[in-house]
């Protein structure tokens, strides 16, 4: 499996200072954990927002352009939250991370496609869905996306089931 | 008496089921998670732009009416899925201080919210939103990021979950 070749590099990860001090503190990996799901909150709950404007749910004062415009700091800030919560606590435990299939297939697959879609969608918008009435085309990007950050969350959740799904 | 009801809950044929097969354990923590994350999330939109950080060129009312259904759908959800999660495991939790803390951080949030949504009604009206208003939406906030730090302090602490 690919993983096994990133061994080495999951070690020495671990062994990094800023690792061993989250590991070894009582408080600090609980706190590290928060700060990931709060980052992952304010993406995901902006992505929602605007897939599902995009949908047609919700009300049409502001068309789904306007609204992603409106939330698109905010939604990179969340984003910026979670990498940095995440790249955080994939240092603390980076060995057993990197054999994990669930892992694997969260940031090796999930992520990249949801990203690129959710780059697609904020190019598109204004294409999109500058009127109430959104294309074809903003619908299915819109449920494309939605499907696709589920599936990381799916993914996410069965890390600590991998060995035993895969 | 506390206990005796979670001590019956835990071995509901049903919460059994549902607890102790990998595969609903797995989509229960799933929908648990998902729905946590948009829950605040869209709680964390409304209570930005009442802060005045967010969508400052569009109304509190209308970003309100957008985001409080996916709020209250997905805190409908958290509950559920939740709640079984713990029916599972209750004589467990029942006991533990930090899950008894995590749960009132929860339920004061849900009625900051409640207010905040209530309270969006009279701002709407007025041209400059009230220091009041923001101050309520920075509390509502703190509480919802305290209520994931708390979700992830009982397994830490308590070893549960």
């Amino acid at each position: 499996m690919i993983g096994y070749s990133l061994i080495p590099f999951g070690h020495w990860l671990q062994n990094r200072g800023f690792a061993l001090a989250i590991a070894d503190s009582g408080w600090a990996y609980p706190f590290v954990q928060a700060t990931h799901f709060s980052g992952i909150s304010l993406w995901l709950g902006t992505n929602f927002a605007v897939d599902v404007s995009l949908l047609g749910f919700g009300n049409k004062r502001q068309t789904p352009a306007q609204l992603s415009d409106a939330l698109f700091v905010w939604n990179w800030l969340g984003f910026a939250l979670a990498v940095l919560g995440g790249l955080l606590l994939f240092s603390v435990s980076a060995e057993t991370f990197v054999i994990n299939p669930a892992f694997l297939v969260k940031l090796g697959i999930l992520i990249p496609a949801a990203l690129i879609t959710h780059i697609v969608i904020q190019c598109k918008i204004h294409s999109w869905g500058k009127e109430p009435q959104v294309t074809a085309a903003g619908k299915r990007a819109g449920s494309l996306e939605l499907l696709l950050w589920f599936c990381v969350a799916t993914a996410a959740v069965l890390i600590p089931y991998g060995p035993l799904v895969f | 008496m506390l206990l005796q009801i979670a001590d019956r809950l835990q071995d509901n044929s049903i919460i059994v089921a549902l607890t102790s097969t990998g595969w609903t354990a797995a989509g229960l923590a799933i929908l648990h998670y998902y729905s946590m994350f948009v829950l605040v999330g869209s709680m964390a939109i409304v209570d930005l732009r009442v802060l005045g950080v967010v969508g400052y060129g569009y109304s509190v009312g209308d970003f309100s009416r957008r985001m409080f259904p996916w709020v209250w759908i997905s805190l409908a959800v958290n509950l559920v899925s939740g709640f079984i999660m713990f029916a599972g495991d209750a004589t467990a939790y029942v006991p533990t201080h930090s899950f008894q803390l995590k749960l009132l951080v929860v339920l004061v949030a849900t009625i900051l919210s409640m207010i905040v949504q209530w309270r969006i009604l009279r701002w709407e009206q007025t041209t400059v939103l009230p220091a009041g208003a923001k101050i309520l939406a920075a509390i509502s906030l703190l509480f919802w990021v305290g209520s994931i730090l708390m979700g992830v302090e009982v397994p830490a602490i308590s070893g549960i979950g």
